[in-house]
């Protein structure tokens, strides 16, 4: 048994009532920045309250890095959710918001100052920091969150759309101290409607529709598996005219579209691997392939493949 | 068992709530209700200290006054008893009531006096509006047990202790609570404690200024000899039965507001409950906070006697029990309904209606 330590759902169904929240949800989820796509009411709030113990699963077991999300003393030391809710404790500045999140983990207050000031810092937040957060616009409202949510450096960060509201730096910036925080081997749990930004930041999707689970892992492994729609790829080339041609002797080629500037050709075919092989053949004969690129191994195909509408973006 | 990290946290909790409890533009319902039994003692201060004021100058305007009041007998006619207290130079009003009923109304400078004459003669001599402190000391336990018991305390814990968690819900910022690493009881305890720090700061002090006001307009020798008496006991078992029934109510509501939804069904029930605590066996009276606080309570209420007996049954104090067992008995069922509250509050889920 694999020592990586993982967050596990078992079965897991929630209920509102007659309402379904998500059913049967199995999942193994590695550290790394993990992405939860779906459209609005696919359950991807439901998901990540169950994961952090704020709703109770109606059936099923889960597990956060070996803890149970009943258990908010132990789960919420390794823990941090950013939520959605854009309310907080009435009079509070930015400060004391973060603050007292930390001292309510029982921290001396110099520690929590000094945590609180630097997870400020890290938002870029500090001008505004003793400001009331009820005068705050909706990106600095969408930091201060975040702010609170990494104080005491989480193994775990659960992000319920943390991109909204920001501007493009922010986001970047933001989009880094994810990464960041994967890299030192800690859970990333985004949901997010933006796909190209999916795209940029996730080592793994979980893709969500109706409360079900449609698909999970790595975006390249999902697209791999989904066997009933042809496989996209866009090469740059000397010859596509050429190519085109060579390419329509084989039955996986399902089509070629030669680009407007003739310098490329977009093709699909329903054996990527086998198409691969072709290529190296193709260029041994002479043809100058500059580059190959999938076109549709991204969250935004994957979500149209297997959601069934065009993607956000 | 994490004691010390419990009790940081604890203190983190009551530190973040108390502010916020006491000075909720939601709660200034309660602060009206709190001090308006000061308001009355206020206004009635106003009045004995205009009494006061009227007496004293009597007896410098008419120092044979109170001898000349207490040669005024039974069977006198109403141009004697006339002319005795102008002889003292008591002025006095005279007015008659129908053809056979005379009245003479004055004051002695120690107490008021109406004589009623029937057909000329003296046939009752009626003490009125004397402003005595034992007459406010009375005063005092009434409002004390009937209004500000049983409703202002009661209605002031419904909005505050009910607010803890349900005000937090309807405001979506209880998940705040919920995502810290606190155990739920912790967090049900620190709030509790914070609604405690809130109620107790608001109710006593409003008990400690209608005492000031009751006692402030009575002459400072009836202050000291009261004082020098029962006085300071009185005062501490009332701010004592305050704070009490802050913990108790406190108790009921906190629980009430994580169990119910609507918190005026809940007071309503509790409200029913208590009132109806008089009729209950013995057994079941141990189970209301009303049972506990009378007890304590240093000075029986007066009940009017124009109150119909129905109502009567609902404002009858039950008989009392010892002040320890009362004490105990009211922290039992407190410490009981917390309890009991904790098995909710670690079921308790956030659902804004978010996804």
């Amino acid at each position: 048994m694999s020592d990586t330590p993982t967050i596990l759902f078992e079965d897991v169904s929630r209920f509102y009532g007659e309402v379904l929240g998500v059913n049967r949800v199995n999942l193994t989820i590695p550290p790394g920045i993990t992405s939860l796509v779906g459209p609005n009411g696919s359950g991807k709030t439901t998901l990540m309250n169950l994961m952090t113990g704020l709703v109770r699963p109606s059936r099923g077991r889960i597990s956060v890095r070996g803890i149970a999300p009943d258990d908010p003393s132990a789960l919420f030391r390794i823990m941090g959710y950013c939520t959605q809710f854009d309310s907080f404790p009435r009079g509070y500045t930015g400060f004391q918001f973060v603050n007292a999140s930390l001292l309510l983990q029982g921290m001396p207050a110099a520690e929590a100052e000094a945590r609180a000031w630097k997870a400020i810092e890290r938002v870029n937040l500090v001008d505004a920091a003793k400001r009331k957060v009820a005068a705050y616009s909706k990106g600095m409202r969408q930091r201060i969150r975040l702010a609170q949510s990494i104080a005491h450096e989480p193994q775990v960060l659960v992000l319920d759309e943390p991109l909204n509201g920001l501007d493009p730096l922010v986001r970047s910036e933001t989009i880094a101290l994810f990464r960041e925080h994967a890299d030192r081997g800690a859970h990333v749990i985004v949901s997010s409607h933006v796909l190209h930004e999916v795209d940029m930041i996730s080592d793994q999707v979980i893709l969500l529709a109706n409360g079900y689970v449609v698909a999970e892992g790595e975006i390249r492994g999902v697209r791999a598996e989904i066997s009933d729609r042809p496989h996209q790829i866009v090469i740059r080339c000397d010859q596509p005219s050429r190519m085109a041609s060579r390419l329509f002797e084989h039955d996986h080629i399902v089509e070629v579209r030669i680009h407007q500037d003739r310098r490329g050709l977009l093709v699909k075919t329903t054996d990527a691997s086998h198409f691969h092989k072709l290529l190296n053949k193709l260029a041994l004969e002479g043809i100058n392939i500059e580059t190959i690129a999938p076109a549709d191994d991204d969250v935004n195909s994957l979500y149209e493949y297997l959601i069934g509408e065009e993607g956000g973006n | 068992m994490d004691i010390i990290l419990w009790r940081r946290q604890l203190l983190a909790i009551v530190q973040l709530e108390w502010k916020k409890t006491l000075f909720s533009k939601r709660g200034i319902w309660v602060y009206a209700l709190a001090f308006l039994p000061a308001l009355l003692f206020g206004i009635n201060a106003y009045r004995v200290r205009g009494v006061h004021a009227e007496q004293q100058q009597i007896i410098e305007r008419a120092p044979n006054a109170v001898a000349a009041s207490n040669r005024i007998n039974s069977g006198m006619t109403a141009n004697d008893a006339a002319a005795i207290l102008l002889d003292a130079k008591v002025s006095f009003y005279r007015f008659s009531r129908g053809r056979k009923l005379e009245i003479i109304r004055y004051s002695d400078g120690a107490n008021s006096f109406d004589l009623m004459f029937r057909e000329g003669a003296l046939v009752d001599k009626r003490k009125r509006n004397q402003a005595l402190l034992s007459d406010d000391i009375r005063a005092y336990a009434g409002i004390f047990q009937y209004f500000y018991l049983r409703l202002a305390i009661f209605f002031g814990c419904v909005g505050i202790f009910m607010n803890l968690f349900r005000g937090e819900m309807l405001d979506q910022s209880l998940h705040y609570y919920l995502l810290a690493p606190v155990r739920r009881e912790v967090l049900m305890v620190g709030k509790y404690f914070a609604g405690l720090v809130a109620t107790i700061l608001i109710f006593c002090t409003s008990a400690a200024l209608q005492l000031y006001l009751m006692l402030s307009a009575h002459p400072a020798k009836e202050i000291s000899d009261y004082l020098a008496g029962e006085g300071w006991g009185h005062i501490a078992s009332y701010l004592g039965v305050t704070a009490l029934a802050c913990v108790g109510y406190g108790s009921i509501f906190l629980a009430a507001g994580i169990i119910m939804k609507n918190p005026m069904v809940a007071a309503a029930s509790i409200l029913f409950w208590e009132g109806i605590n008089w009729f209950l066996p013995s057994m079941l009276k141990k189970f209301s906070i009303i049972f506990y606080l009378q007890s304590l309570c240093p000075v029986v209420a007066p009940l009017n006697s124009d109150i119909p007996e129905a109502l009567k049954l609902l404002v009858t104090t039950a008989a009392p029990i010892p002040a320890p067992m009362a004490i105990l008995g009211l922290f039992g069922v407190s410490i009981a309904v917390i309890a009991f509250a904790s098995i909710y509050v670690r079921k308790l889920e956030i659902n804004y209606g978010a996804d």
